[in-house]
């Protein structure tokens, strides 16, 4: 049988100061985990939640993002009509042929300049996405000098608010007429304007990046993306719009994961030194507990056992503090760069079960780790400490 | 003989298993090594402690009752020699058959009580427990039998810092029988206590003796304490005198 655990608990009560000093180092290195984690795990779902699920992404085949796909206008209307795509109505267009382009926008309240993601759609396209809404000003008219932008991108750029301008390409300046919302989808970090309008600036006339198809059912799309990579000459791709994003997220997420990780982990092995040092105390003050612990008969197992436990509850109530506080930047908006745009946007913390299991499971390793060896220590106490007066 | 001895003597044969021999120590000899230097604490030394029995064992400052309990109560292991308690030869067990066996058969007081400060006077007796079969219900009801026995039945719920130093004593007297143990092992049980808790705790060691026919092997300084005991032994030299 074990030694009980709140044996363990109260012990650490009791030496509230110094536990209160080891949790708070375990808790910074598992907030800057869990922080890295939740943020890893907000950049995917802010990408996946960018697809829907009945819309398929027609790309050149190889190419990784929108950026540095081709699609020549002449195919547009082949691949709206593959199978599998839907009936264009007047309210819900069935495609939307786009194109993508970055420039580099100045930066308010920072030095530099940063890549902003520049969307031309055609006059349609904002129906094609039923989530969007102008939330000020309104939709630019086509033929003219005029943008929307994405909610999160107000007022964090030069230009790229209501009402202002921005130079699009040297010498040539948009005004901004409009901002919209998407639903916290990666569009939120996009300034939109009319397909013409981009490519004009651009001299891009004659092809897009991509097309989106809407499909008569999420089902349809093993259908339809036969039809479109099954036709050898167009050299193209279909994608689901949900696993095109997050895709695009990857390298950003993993990225983040892994800074995260490396910069915890080093973190992690102060924090480990300072539960060993702790522990060995807590061993070295109760030598007469534990020796009367083993003369009462328990084993060195179970002492080897209650000491482990007891460093790892600690850590546990370390780990606790720092989830509670990378739970409480879900608060937090960061804006970042992604990093197969090459542009700027926002992020949100999600505290998924995963990462928090994570966070919880290295703050343990921790506990483990660090009060291995005092609890060795503590195990090999002799039983006749027992008996010695003090 | 000393007079002492001779009345336990003739009190105890009166029994039916008087005879019966619960320790048996036969040509021990326990030797520590200090800075280059053997020092021979125990040196050949026989001992027979009978079923039943109350022992004192005196002796001055150094003479090696804190060794020589510790060897019979398989704390400890001798250098030399055998030791059988029980019928069984504790200085051949491993490490962990003596753990279990000192769980199974031995009840400790201690001279500073050792109770564990973090837990309640219940826990503190329901700790050997926890090494046995019994069922969780069981073993609360068993350490506040014990700790009736005691008499701190109103003080289950109590830290060791809030008890005073003969009630703490009590508690650890009640958490050495809640196994049952064939034998109490104590050092210097009322070292630490005022007169009166000296004499409470003594009254009740000699009760579970005379009572519950508990074998106690007792080491003390003093006089009175021992005088409590059917046999008072006196160690001097590494011999029993
Ligand atoms: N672990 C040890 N290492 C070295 N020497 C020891 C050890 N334990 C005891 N001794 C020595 O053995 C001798 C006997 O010690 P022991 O504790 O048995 O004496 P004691 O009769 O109980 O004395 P006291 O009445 O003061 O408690 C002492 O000289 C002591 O210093
Ligand atoms: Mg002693």
């Amino acid at each position: 049988m074990m030694i009980p655990l709140r044996y363990n608990l109260r012990s650490l009560a009791v030496r509230k100061t110094t536990t209160f000093a080891t949790a708070f180092g375990i808790a910074l290195v598992v907030f800057v985990l869990a922080s890295a984690l939740m943020l890893s795990a907000g950049v995917r779902k802010t990408m996946r939640t960018s697809g829907h699920p009945d819309v398929a992404i027609v790309m050149r085949k190889g190419s990784d993002n929108e950026l540095s796909s081709t699609v020549e206008s002449a195919s547009i209307n082949v691949i709206a009509a593959a199978p599998g795509a839907k009936a264009s109505t007047p309210d819900l267009p069935s495609s939307s042929p786009e194109l993508v382009i970055v420039a580099a926008i100045e930066k308010l309240g920072a030095s530099g300049v940063t890549n902003v993601q520049l969307r031309g759609v055609p006059e349609h396209g904002m129906r094609f996405r039923p989530e969007m809404r102008i939330i000020a000003g309104r939709a630019p008219a086509p033929g003219q000098d005029e943008v929307m932008i994405g909610a999160r991108l107000r007022g964090r750029f030069r230009g790229l608010d209501l009402g202002q301008s921005f130079e699009i390409r040297k010498n040539r300046q948009a005004r901004v007429v409009g901002v919209f919302e998407a639903g916290g989808t990666s569009h939120d970090s996009e300034v939109w304007m009319d397909l013409d309008l981009l490519r004009t600036s651009f001299s891009r006339q004659g092809y897009v990046s991509s097309v989106r198809v809407r499909l008569s059912s999420p089902a349809a799309f093993d259908a339809f993306r036969a039809a479109i990579e099954g036709e050898k000459r167009f050299g193209f791709m279909a994608l689901r719009e949900a696993e095109f994003y997050e895709k695009q997220s990857e390298g950003t997420s993993i990225f983040i994961s892994a800074i995260g990780s490396i910069v915890s982990v080093f973190f992690a092995i102060g924090a480990m030194i300072g539960a060993m040092i702790t522990m060995y105390g807590a061993v070295a003050n109760r030598q007469r507990e534990i020796g009367t612990l083993r003369a009462i008969g328990f084993s060195r197992r179970a002492i080897l056992l209650s000491f482990l436990l007891e460093s790892t509850s600690l850590a546990l109530i370390g780990g606790a503090v720092g989830v509670a506080g990378a739970m409480a930047m879900g608060f937090v908006k960061i804006s970042m760069m992604n990093f197969q745009s090459w542009s700027e946007m926002v992020f949100t913390f999600d505290p998924t079960p995963q990462v928090i299991l994570t966070a919880f499971t290295f703050a343990a390793s921790m506990g483990l780790l660090g009060g291995f060896l005092p609890a060795i220590r503590a195990a090999r106490t002799s039983p006749v400490e027992a008996m010695r007066g003090g | 003989m000393t007079a002492a001895e001779t009345k336990a003597e003739t009190k105890a044969e009166s029994k039916a298993e008087a005879a019966e021999v619960l320790i048996s120590v036969r040509g021990v000899v326990k030797t520590y090594e200090r800075g280059g230097e053997t020092l021979r604490v125990l040196d050949g030394l026989d001992l027979d402690v009978k079923k039943g029995a109350f022992e004192a064992l005196m002796g001055p400052s150094g003479s090696g009752k804190s060794t020589l309990l510790n060897l019979i109560a398989g704390l400890d292991r001798p250098t030399a020699g055998t030791i059988t308690v029980g019928g069984k030869r504790i200085d051949e067990l491993g490490e962990s058959a003596l753990a279990k066996w000192r769980g199974d058969t031995i009840g400790f007081v201690f001279q500073s009580f050792n109770l564990l400060p973090v837990l309640t006077a219940l826990e503190n007796v329901t700790l050997p427990l926890l090494l046995t079969r019994v069922a969780a219900k069981e073993r609360e009801a068993r350490a506040t039998t014990a700790l009736r026995i005691v008499g701190l039945e109103d003080r289950l719920h109590h830290y060791p810092r809030q008890l005073s130093g003969g009630q703490e004593q009590r508690v650890a007297i009640a958490r050495a029988i809640v196994n049952d143990p064939a034998l109490i092992v104590a050092d210097e049980p009322t070292g630490d206590l005022d007169r009166k808790s000296a004499e409470d705790v003594l009254s009740l060691l000699e009760r579970l003796n005379k009572q519950l026919g508990k074998t106690i092997v007792m080491v003390t300084h003093d006089p009175a304490a021992a005088e409590r005991a059917s046999i008072v032994r006196r160690l001097d030299k590494g011999q029993l005198q």
